[in-house]
């Protein structure tokens, strides 16, 4: 009877009610930004007293902003090259390899993810300090890869762990070398897991703030830099206009990864 | 591996060896750590916020993922939905968002006064106030979705043979239900309150600086103050507590992620 939403009585309402305030709670900050970006109003004032695309227009006449965007793309692509890349050798040797200390192995590069990221930058910082990566698109990108490896190399194993490697053999013993094997049977095979792997790869190095905050310097700023850079000057709804460009991306996202769920399940 | 070992293994380790070595050897720098009053204050602050915001988001998050658990599958799709759209929306923008929403002049303050429940605008940012709002609001998704997989796994038939056997409602959510989904509220607390330890972002923008939390000092000692002894120190702590709660949870309830 709780587990059973018709037989619940009384405290089914209860717990309806409390869920959907938990829903507004969640879900009307997003909505009250995108409101806002077209609010006429300078100190953001709402309701707004009228609409407007005015933030819009600063947003994208502003080469500051423009040069944050291209510089987040450059370092998101980077990213997701490199940890992609670098993820499918270790699923590799994590999944199919045979040798001692394999979990702790696995443990390891999983490390990133657990620990704070504020211990990362500033350890990353430090030590970039001291070889000049500071401010340089390749720190930039070294920095982003630590820290995406986990969410790359967590789909891509799962993912090989599921594919037979028995195609793989058989493909070898009608003639392919394992080198084309692994290319041609292999890597389509798992291509949701590097899918995956890309986007979230992608998405670690586009909204990541923290480490981004050391690494940047006054001419290599990314969109969260640049974002935070002027929160704590003003709250300009140009910063709305900004968030609502990247809450449209997440959406955009979302439904992609959605169809192509269900494409998969088909 | 040699890149994991030569970008993320050495800087720290040579994080850690910074406080033990500057400005001179010995454990100096965690002595001024635990001796300063300041710094024992942001300790408090810190322990206080990521134990009040665990409280807080199981407390509201256990309604709603018991709920998600047992709804029919169209609306549970609405709130996953709504759950993940908030969760992968960019963090700035969302403490944004409340900075907006909880300050003096903001939406929430006019709302309260045009109801006439207060006369003068409440202080809702730049105290631990706004960071525990902003944090559970972050950390919510975070409790609720791993619980409702616990919650899905628990047989209804249990809570039936519960009510066959004479339990009330009560009776059966406290003996019964509340029991088989306990390690779900654990493991998900637990990840909350580590992640909480942590946060940089949301204390740093919506807490004020008379209020630091651990991570922001940490930030702050290296970046302005270029005490890289002392905030190695700090940094130090702050990876020995996290790493003591992720064995603690990993333990307890195996590795998460594992699976996925």
């Amino acid at each position: 009877m709780l587990l059973s939403f018709d037989r619940m009585g009384l405290l089914r309402w209860i717990l309806v009610l409390i869920t959907v305030l938990v829903m507004l709670f969640l879900i009307l900050p997003v909505a009250f930004i995108v409101a806002l970006s077209f609010g006429s109003s300078q100190w953001l004032a709402f309701p707004p007293p009228g609409w407007t695309l005015r933030w819009y227009h600063e947003f994208f006449a502003d080469p500051r902003w423009m040069a944050a965007i291209w510089t987040s793309a450059k370092i998101g692509v980077l990213v997701m090259i490199s940890s992609t890349l670098l993820a499918l050798l270790t699923s590799f040797a994590l999944v199919r390899g045979r040798f001692r200390g394999r979990e702790a192995l696995r443990a390891a590069f999983l490390t990133p993810m657990i620990l704070p990221v504020v211990v990362v930058a500033v350890a990353l910082y430090a030590f970039f300090l001291k070889i000049g990566l500071n401010g340089t698109l390749l720190g930039f990108v070294i920095a982003h890869t630590v820290l995406a490896l986990p969410f790359a190399i967590i789909p891509i194993s799962a993912a090989l762990a599921g594919f037979d490697k028995s195609v793989e053999d058989a493909a070898i013993l009608c003639g392919a070398s394992p080198w084309e094997a692994r290319l041609r049977i292999t890597l389509p095979s798992i291509r949701h897991g590097l899918f995956a792997a890309m986007v979230f790869s992608f998405l670690v190095s586009w909204d990541e703030v923290v480490v981004a905050i050391f690494m940047a310097s006054p001419t290599l700023q990314t969109m969260p830099v640049r974002i935070w850079g002027s929160l704590r000057q003003d709250l300009s709804p140009v910063i709305a206009a900004a968030s609502s460009l990247l809450i449209l991306l997440t959406l955009v996202m979302m439904l992609l990864a959605a169809l192509l769920r269900k494409k998969a399940d088909r | 591996m040699l890149l994991l070992a030569i970008f993320f293994v050495v800087p720290v380790v040579s994080l850690l060896l910074r406080s033990v070595t500057e400005p001179q050897l010995g454990l100096q720098n965690y002595e001024t750590l635990i001796a300063t009053t300041t710094y024992a204050k942001i300790f408090w602050n810190t322990f206080l916020v990521a134990s009040v915001v665990t409280s807080v988001t199981i407390l509201l998050g256990y309604p709603v993922a018991w709920l998600l658990s047992i709804l029919p599958g169209r609306w549970a799709a609405i709130g996953f939905g709504i759950i993940l759209l908030s969760m992968w929306t960019n963090l700035l923008a969302r403490t944004y968002a409340w900075m907006v929403l909880l300050q003096s002049t903001g939406v929430i303050n006019r709302a309260l006064k045009a109801l006439g429940i207060i006369d003068t605008p409440l202080q809702l940012i730049n105290n631990l106030t706004g960071v525990t709002i902003g944090m559970v609001y972050i950390m919510l998704p975070f409790f609720i979705l791993p619980l409702q997989a616990t919650l899905r796994t628990i047989d209804p038939a249990v809570l039936q043979a519960a009510s066959l056997c004479g339990a009330g409602r009560w009776q059966a959510f406290r003996r019964v239900l509340l029991p088989l989904s306990l390690p779900g509220i654990l493991s998900g607390g637990l990840i909350v309150f580590v992640m909480s330890l942590g946060y940089f972002v949301t204390p740093a923008l919506l807490g004020g600086t008379s209020n630091m939390m651990l991570a922001e000092l940490i930030a702050q000692l290296v970046q302005s103050l270029l005490n890289w002894g002392l905030g190695g120190a700090a940094a130090f702590v702050l990876l020995v507590l996290t790493l003591a709660l992720y064995a603690l949870q990993v333990r307890l309830f195996g590795a998460p992620g594992r699976e996925g």
